[in-house]
Order: structure tokens, then C-alpha cells, then sequence
């Protein structure tokens, strides 16, 4: 009667399948493992700067198909990637201006507007020293 | 055999009983102060109020007007020492509850609004948007926590209260993860239980509204005082009985009936829609009588129109108001009506305590809806029931350290014996038992059925009778109950099953104090009845439990010292 | 009216007698569309079998007694409508990564410290006496903090939050939030002395952004905003420990 041990309680696991069993996991999921295909182009971007540094003028990229499908791949990753980070930035920046905060549309809207005239300068810059 | 031993125990993690644990934690900071709850505190029914809580804070306000409206609320049935020393502490707790963090919604200089409410001739209802109760529950849990003094007892739910030498020693609690048995004792006990609506079918409260501590207090001999005294809330939501808030009315929510007429100004004209709840109550079961009340496959309703306030004072007032009648009721209040009705809501009867939160038994004491201190008489007004938890759980709170810190301490053995009864008593009764033919929530649901009919808004000799004797077929019926669950671990049928014994108790005191009070006073209305009749019953009732089925009845003087009692009329 | 039924299937799980949680089917007459699974499973307590044990009280969200997993989702029982599953089975299951006691009832001892941990009560230097009246708060000043006070403790955040699951050390949704709560409130001057628990490694450091634990709040906390501004203005305290940061 009084003398009881504390009954046993069934301890949780969690499967190993738990990113699957819901959409927004998936994508999660999805968005975290973006990093991987891009941390591999960027090491054949490494690679290819290496070769395009010892013969400037014979540089020829690597172009076979599956370097190319393999690049829009990575371009979709991280697209998506940059997508989903740049519309929580309203969630995570918050600050007041005149003592009112700023919505957090207005947020999302100029890291958009941030990002593509950041992606205009570095084309920009990129085509211009490329002729 | 677990035995810790306290200074001060409290029953019950509500508003009242976490003010009086802080309470006597700070009279005395060297006293061991804790407190059991059969749930964990933040889901107390606290948790649900929504409208505010009043205190004398605006400049046009006085105490002798809180304590004038607070006395014609209650039909001049409360005690007015006790009405008196209530209006001035009130603005204090505010203030205290406010340094704890309590996010009280401002005027426009910071300092802390007030907004109309029933029965009130002033503004003076301290709210946090439409969810005091709610931003005050959690701000007076999170703040007793820095308390290291305060040691919890979650989930642990009190069977008896262990009296000894005409003492109350500490009480029998079960544990409900383990199903073992512990005698907590005290040196003082302090009952802060809430209130008993689960009797009835259609009520506001919650599941656990079971009206434990005055059953508990009961069977200890204390009496329950003014048990008739049920206050039913017009503006509970058909069906689920979901409360909506005076708040409502108090910022101009209008009520309409199905002839598009606001008929409060042929009840209450100088107040309207801000008349009391019990007047209120009335009219609309009135119209319903009389056919003016709308039909719906949940019982009959009214309108309560909010639309013409705009979505802007509604989203900033009453947004908790706007979420439930999205999702409990599938409309938008800023476009659509809401359908109410009077459901139970508050009991201003309970355990019978004085100005202090003393019961007559040594070492015991009561505070918050569980108590009746004489504050509410025949009928509560909107916003004093948060205020009342706060003034007299500190009150209890101090009183019971007080007392603790020059009391006798506890001795062991009786405590091992009463122990060993209570718990044999629980296990044979339930746990253990066989046979049994009936299911508890056949009876309970029968006695929330009686209840509802006999001893709603009005009341009359042939219900409550007929209410009696069923109550006593119920209780009979209740020695024959079966129990599915066996387990030890966390065996809410067991626990449904007490809670039933005490429901069972506490209707039937209700049912009989209602019975002999041939008159019509507060939320009291007998239909044969129906006039106040001061000569007779300017008094309190006072049930006493016996081993028949009717409780003892006595009777008390009411307390007055400035208001003589007149007509009641708004 | 027709005589409609809905299919429940509920873990059981005692104990004394069970090595692990199983499902047990029953068959709820549904018939009223304002039920909601709460009623469902009162339905089956009060008529069916009462051994069948859960939490609940308050019937209107928001006490936060009754979280429990329906259809794999966390969800608030008594705001679960039956409407919405009807006619296929909803399966109800206690709350994910948290140990289970008996049946739907979950172990929240974890939540309870880590609550206390985050020390929610208003700290201050110095104490305003109470004769000095309340202190000086506007309306848009309680908006600052006012999302994350709403919290009701139910922890269907908590269910919800893969690295909780996966790491039982880290603070959570529900703590955070209500640590920013008190952190952001202007009367309160304990930012410094919540920091260590906040901004260790088992604090918002574990979190990754899932972002479920906002999705299924159904108070609208939005504890996934809370952690991620914790992160940022943590980060500039640290990088800029001069400037008045909050």
C-alpha cells in the first residue's frame, strides 16, 4: 500500500523515420540537406578556379551535361535554400522605428529587394570582368 | 509510509491558495509552507476567468461606494465588517499583483485602467485584456516559484483531513502517478479548493470543479454557509456552457431577445445590460417563459450584440471573446450576434470562515470561491470573486502562519493510524471492489440533470423536495458502483468516483439549505416564494453534515454596521 | 437524425501489466457537430470503459490540460472537432518526447524545471515599494512581451519539436518564450541573470528552425520567433556588450 516503487514509465524514442511522417519535416529536412550538394559544388568550384588559374586563355569549363544538370540541381537547392531564409528574416529581425515596429512584411520585402541588387552587382561585376 | 510535516499546508493551486502559500512564506520566511493540488496549479480554474478584478484605484471611486455596491449585490446577506475590510486591502493586491508581473491593461499615462462592470456604480474592474484570470493565475504560479520555501504536491488528491483533538493535524492525500497514500501533516491547513459547478449539468466551470474542500470540511464537522446560494452567469455559450465575459456587457454589448427588443429595461432600466447576474439570470429565464427567447437544438437563448463596438475595440478589449466564438461556435462577434444563456457559474456558498479565513476547527482554514467569508452574500457581483481570492488567500496565508508558528507540533501516532483507515476506506471502497452494478457517470450525470432542474434559477418547495429525495436515491445507488480500472497508476476512475462522493455531499447541502430558506433573496428566487422576507432570514444558513441524509440546519445573524438593508432594485 | 458513429483508436498503456503502449479501438456515437475529441473520449470513459485515463479540465483551450497527438498532430483535444476526421478513425496518442506515465497521460517533470530554470518572475534591482503604487506601463509597451505571455503550458510545442525528441537536454519552445516574455516585459531587469540558462548550449543554440512548434501552437505564441530573436539579440550582446540591447 505505502511502500510503492515509482511505476515504470515507457521511455520515448524517436523513429528514425520522424522527418517523413509530416510535410513541413520534410522540408526542413530538405532545407538542411541543401548545405551538402552546395558544399560539393563549391569544392568543384574550387576546382575549376584552380585549373582556370594555370591556363587562363585555354580555360574550358567542364561541360558535359552532368556537370550542367548537376549545377541546376544545386541552383534549385539553393534557391529554396535562400528563399526559406530570407522570409523568416521578418520573424527573426525585429526592430522599432519611430517607436513602432516594423511589420514584419516590410522586413521580408527588403531582404528581397537586398538580395536581387545584391545578385545584380555580382553579375554585373562578374560579366564585366569577364570580357 | 511518506510523512512530511508543514507549517502551513495549502489544498488547492489556485489564485487563493498560491496567494496564501506566498502569504505565509512572507509573514514568516522560516516556515515550511506547502501546497497540494490534484492538478498541476497553472490548470486551476482560475485560469479561465476573464473578466477582472475590482479595487477602488480611480480617483471618483470610494471605499464606502465598493463596499455599498458590493452589499446591495449581495442582497444584503453579507457580512458588512467583512465587505469593509475586503474594499480596502483589494487595491493593494492589485498593486502587488501588478509588481509580480501581472500585465494589467493601462490608460494612456501607464497607470492601471479600470472598465464598468455589474452592479458596479463605478468604473473599477482592473482587467489584463479578457483574460485576468488567465495573466493573473500564471504570474502569481511563476512568482511562487522563486519561493524555495514552497514545496508542491502535484497531482495529489486530499481524501480526508486528518483531525485530532478537536485539531486539524494535516490531511490524507493520494498520490495519483503512484496510487500510494500519504498522510501530509500540518500544523495548519488551508482549504483553497474552488468551486462546485461540476454538480450541475450546464456550467461554466471546469472538469474539476467538484467542490473537494467544502466536502472535505463538511464530513470535518465544519458547517457550509448560505449552500442555496448559486450564482448562475447570464452569458455562458449553448451547449458547452463556455462563460462569456461580463466584460461584454461592460463595454457595451447589448442583450436582445427574439423580438429584437433590449428587455433588460423592464428588469434592471437604470443599469441595463450592467444590472447583477442574478437579476439578470431571472429576466432572461422570464422571457424564455414567456416566449421571447430564441430556439436552438441547444435550449433557448438570447443575443448578445457586440457588433455595433467595431472590430477595433473588440480586438483590443475582448479578443479572447472573439477567438471562442470562432472556434467553439463558428462565428465572427464582430459580424454575428452570440447566443447566450444563464448557466452556473460561481457558488457563493462554501466553508465557513471568518474575516481571517478561519473555520471553526482549530488549524483550519478556508479561502477563495471554497470559502464563503461573508463577502458575497446572496449574490456576487462581477470582479469581486478575483479581488476575494487575493484578500483573503493572503488573509488565510498570514492567519495560518501565524497561528502555526506558536501551535503544538504533530504527533505521529494517531496520524499512522488515520493513515492506515483512510487509505484501507479508499482501497476496499474502490480500487478492490468486484462486484457493483452502476456506472459512476450514470449518477453523475443524473445528479447534474436533478440539479439543473430543481436547483436552477428558480427554485420552488416540489423540486427541491423531489431534488432531495433523488440526491438521496443517488447516494444509495453510489454504494454500488463499479470500477472498471484496477491499476494503480494514475487511476482517474478512482478519482472521478471521489470526486462524486464529494459532489454527492455538497448538492445535497445545497438542495436542503435551499429548501428552508422560504424566501427569495439573491441568486435565491423560489417561485412560492418570492419576496425577501428580512424578519425570517436576514440570517446565514449553516449546514451541518449528519449520518442521515438531511444536514442540520442553524442559523446566523447577517453582520451590519453602516448599510441598513433596503429594497433591491437597479 | 441519422445514428453516426466515429472510430477512436486510444493508447493504452498500465504499467503493472504492459511492457509497452498499444492501440485499443472503440466505436463514439457522434451526434453533435460541436463535438469535439475530448467528448469523444469522455464518451468512451463514462459509458465504455473508465479504465481509459487523460488529462483535462477546462473544455475551452485554455487551461492546456488535454494536449494530446491526434492523428499525429498535437492537438488540444477539446478543440479537435470531430467534424473534421469524420468518417475516418482518429487515432488519439499521448504527446510525442515525453516519457508516458499511463495510457494519454504524459511525464511533465522535464517542462516543470525547466519553467523554474528560466526564473519567469519579475526581477529587479531594487523593489519599488508597494505605497509607491504600480509601475509606470503603457499598452504598447505590454505589446512588446504580449504574444509570449499567452502561453498556456500545454506543450504541444514540446510534441512537436524534433530536437527536443532527439535531445531531452535542450530548453524547448514554451521556456524560451516565456523567458523572452519576461525578458522584453519594462518592468522587469533579470535579462542578465536568465542569460546563462538561455544562451547555453543546450539553450536556443540547439534549435534549428524547424518552425512546427509555431505551427501548432494554438495559442499563436510563436515560440520559434521568440528563440530565433533570442539568438539575434544574444549575438549582438555579445558582440556589442556596451550597447543597451533590451
Amino acid at each position: 500500500m505505502e511502500t510503492q516503487a515509482a511505476p515504470r514509465e515507457y521511455r520515448w524514442r524517436m523513429p528514425g523515420n520522424w522527418w517523413t511522417r509530416n510535410r513541413h519535416y520534410f522540408n526542413y529536412m530538405l532545407r538542411e540537406f541543401s548545405s551538402v550538394p552546395m558544399a560539393l559544388w563549391m569544392l568543384w568550384l574550387l576546382v575549376e578556379i584552380q585549373r582556370a588559374g594555370g591556363a587562363a586563355s585555354q580555360y574550358q569549363p567542364h561541360g558535359s551535361p552532368a556537370f550542367i544538370a548537376f549545377s541546376v540541381i544545386v541552383l534549385l537547392f539553393s534557391l529554396y535554400h535562400s528563399v526559406t531564409f530570407l522570409s523568416l528574416a521578418g520573424t527573426i529581425l525585429h526592430f522599432k522605428v519611430f517607436d513602432r515596429p516594423v511589420p514584419s512584411r516590410l522586413i521580408v520585402l527588403a531582404m528581397f529587394g537586398m538580395w536581387l541588387v545584391a545578385s545584380v552587382v555580382v553579375a554585373f561585376v562578374l560579366v564585366w570582368f569577364a570580357r | 509510509m511518506d510523512f512530511e510535516s508543514y507549517d502551513v499546508l495549502v489544498v488547492g493551486g489556485g489564485l487563493a491558495g498560491i496567494r496564501a502559500a506566498i502569504a505565509a512564506v512572507e509573514a514568516n520566511p522560516r516556515a515550511r509552507v506547502g501546497m497540494v493540488s490534484k492538478v498541476y496549479p497553472m490548470r486551476s480554474h482560475t485560469v479561465s476567468a476573464e473578466g477582472g478584478a475590482a479595487a477602488v484605484m480611480a480617483s471618483n471611486d470610494s471605499y464606502e461606494t465598493h463596499a455599498f455596491d458590493t452589499i446591495k449585490g449581495s442582497d444584503y446577506l453579507a457580512d458588512q465588517d467583512v465587505v469593509e475590510a475586503f474594499v480596502r486591502e483589494a487595491p493593494v493586491e492589485v498593486i502587488q499583483m501588478e509588481h509580480w508581473g501581472c500585465p494589467w491593461s493601462r490608460n494612456p499615462d501607464g497607470t492601471i485602467a479600470v472598465r464598468p462592470f455589474g452592479g458596479m456604480t463605478t468604473w473599477r474592474t482592473c482587467f489584463a485584456a479578457d483574460k485576468t484570470g488567465f495573466h493573473m493565475l500564471h504570474a502569481v504560479f511563476q512568482t511562487s516559484l522563486k519561493y524555495e520555501q514552497i514545496i508542491r504536491h502535484d497531482e495529489a488528491f486530499v481524501t480526508k483531513l486528518l483531525i485530532e483533538d478537536s485539531r486539524c493535524v494535516g490531511v490524507v492525500a493520494l498520490d495519483i502517478r503512484t496510487g500510494r497514500f500519504d498522510a501530509i501533516t500540518a500544523k495548519s491547513v488551508i482549504l483553497a479548493t474552488g468551486g462546485l459547478g461540476r454538480v450541475y449539468a450546464f456550467t461554466t466551470n471546469g472538469n474539476i470543479c467538484t467542490g473537494d474542500g467544502m466536502a472535505l470540511a463538511y464530513r470535518a464537522g465544519v458547517g457550509l454557509k448560505d449552500m442555496e446560494m448559486v450564482q448562475f452567469h447570464p452569458t455562458g455559450l449553448p451547449f458547452t456552457g463556455i462563460l462569456i465575459t461580463e466584460a461584454v456587457r461592460g463595454e457595451g454589448g447589448y442583450l436582445f431577445n427574439n423580438q429584437g427588443e433590449r428587455f433588460l429595461k423592464r428588469y434592471v432600466p437604470n443599469k441595463m445590460e450592467l444590472g447583477p447576474r442574478d437579476i439578470i439570470s431571472r429576466a432572461m429565464i422570464t422571457e424564455f417563459e414567456a416566449g421571447r427567447g430564441f430556439e436552438g437544438p441547444h435550449g433557448k437563448y438570447m443575443h448578445l450584440d457586440v457588433r455595433h463596438l467595431g472590430e477595433d475595440v473588440i480586438d483590443r478589449k475582448l479578443p479572447f471573446m472573439r477567438e471562442l466564438g470562432r472556434e467553439f461556435m463558428g462565428i465572427d462577434i464582430v459580424h454575428d450576434p452570440i447566443p447566450v444563456r444563464p448557466v452556473q457559474h460561481y457558488m457563493m456558498g462554501g466553508v465557513d470562515s471568518d474575516i481571517s479565513g478561519a473555520t471553526p476547527v482549530l488549524g483550519l482554514y478556508a479561502a477563495g470561491e471554497c470559502a464563503n467569508v461573508g463577502l458575497n452574500g446572496g449574490n456576487r457581483l462581477g470582479s469581486n470573486s478575483l479581488s476575494e481570492c487575493l484578500v483573503f488567500g493572503a488573509a488565510a496565508g498570514r492567519a495560518a502562519a501565524y497561528y502555526a508558528s506558536s501551535a503544538k507540533p504533530v504527533t505521529a501516532n494517531p496520524v499512522d493510524a488515520m493513515l492506515w483507515d483512510e487509505a484501507r476506506r479508499v482501497e476496499t471502497e474502490y480500487l478492490e471492489k468486484k462486484t457493483g452494478t452502476e456506472r459512476i457517470a450514470v449518477i453523475r450525470e443524473e445528479m447534474q440533470k436533478e440539479m439543473d432542474t430543481g436547483a436552477g434559477v428558480f427554485r420552488d418547495r416540489d423540486g427541491l423536495s423531489r431534488l432531495a429525495r433523488n440526491l438521496g436515491g443517488l447516494r444509495d445507488r453510489f454504494e454500488r458502483i463499479k470500477i472498471d480500472d484496477s491499476s494503480r497508476t494514475f487511476n482517474t476512475e478512482v478519482l472521478a468516483a471521489l470526486e462524486l462522493d464529494f459532489m454527492l455531499e455538497v448538492s445535497t447541502a445545497i438542495a436542503f439549505s435551499a429548501l428552508a430558506r422560504e424566501e427569495s433573496r439573491g441568486a435565491h428566487a423560489r417561485r412560492d416564494f418570492p419576496e425577501r422576507d428580512d424578519a425570517k432570514f436576514l440570517k446565514h444558513t449553516l449546514a451541518f453534515r449528519t449520518n442521515a441524509l438531511a444536514p442540520r440546519l442553524e442559523y446566523r445573524d447577517v453582520k451590519i454596521t453602516n448599510f441598513q438593508p433596503q429594497a433591491r432594485s437597479y | 437524425m441519422a445514428d453516426k458513429t466515429l472510430s477512436i483508436k486510444a493508447t493504452r498503456f498500465d504499467p503493472q501489466h504492459d511492457e509497452k503502449p498499444r492501440l485499443q479501438s472503440y466505436e463514439v456515437p457522434f451526434y453533435d457537430e460541436s463535438m469535439v475529441v475530448l467528448d469523444a473520449l469522455n464518451y468512451i470513459k463514462s459509458h465504455v470503459d473508465g479504465s481509459l485515463s487523460y488529462r483535462w479540465s477546462c473544455r475551452m483551450g485554455i487551461c492546456g490540460s488535454c494536449g494530446m497527438m491526434v492523428n499525429g498532430v498535437p492537438k488540444l483535444t477539446c478543440s479537435a472537432f470531430l467534424r473534421d476526421y469524420w468518417p475516418r478513425p482518429v487515432v488519439v496518442e499521448p504527446l510525442n518526447n515525453f516519457p508516458i506515465i499511463r495510457d494519454l497521460v504524459i511525464d511533465m517533470d522535464d517542462f516543470m524545471h525547466k519553467l523554474k530554470a528560466i526564473k519567469p518572475w519579475i526581477i529587479r534591482k531594487q523593489d519599488i515599494p508597494l505605497g509607491a503604487g504600480e509601475h509606470r506601463q503603457t499598452n504598447e509597451q505590454i505589446d512588446d512581451f504580449r504574444q509570449f505571455s499567452q502561453c498556456i503550458n500545454c506543450m504541444l510545442c514540446y510534441a512537436a519539436c524534433p530536437v527536443y525528441g532527439l535531445n531531452g537536454e535542450f530548453l524547448g519552445p514554451a521556456a524560451t518564450a516565456l523567458g523572452r516574455r519576461y525578458n522584453l516585459d519594462s518592468r522587469d531587469e533579470g535579462l542578465k541573470i536568465r542569460l546563462p540558462v538561455i544562451a547555453e548550449a543546450e539553450g536556443i543554440w540547439e534549435c534549428s528552425f524547424v518552425g512546427e512548434c509555431s505551427v501548432v501552437c494554438p495559442k499563436g505564441v510563436d515560440p520559434a520567433k521568440a528563440i530565433q530573436q533570442t539568438k539575434l539579440d544574444t549575438t549582438l550582446r555579445f558582440v556589442l556588450p556596451y550597447g543597451s540591447r533590451e
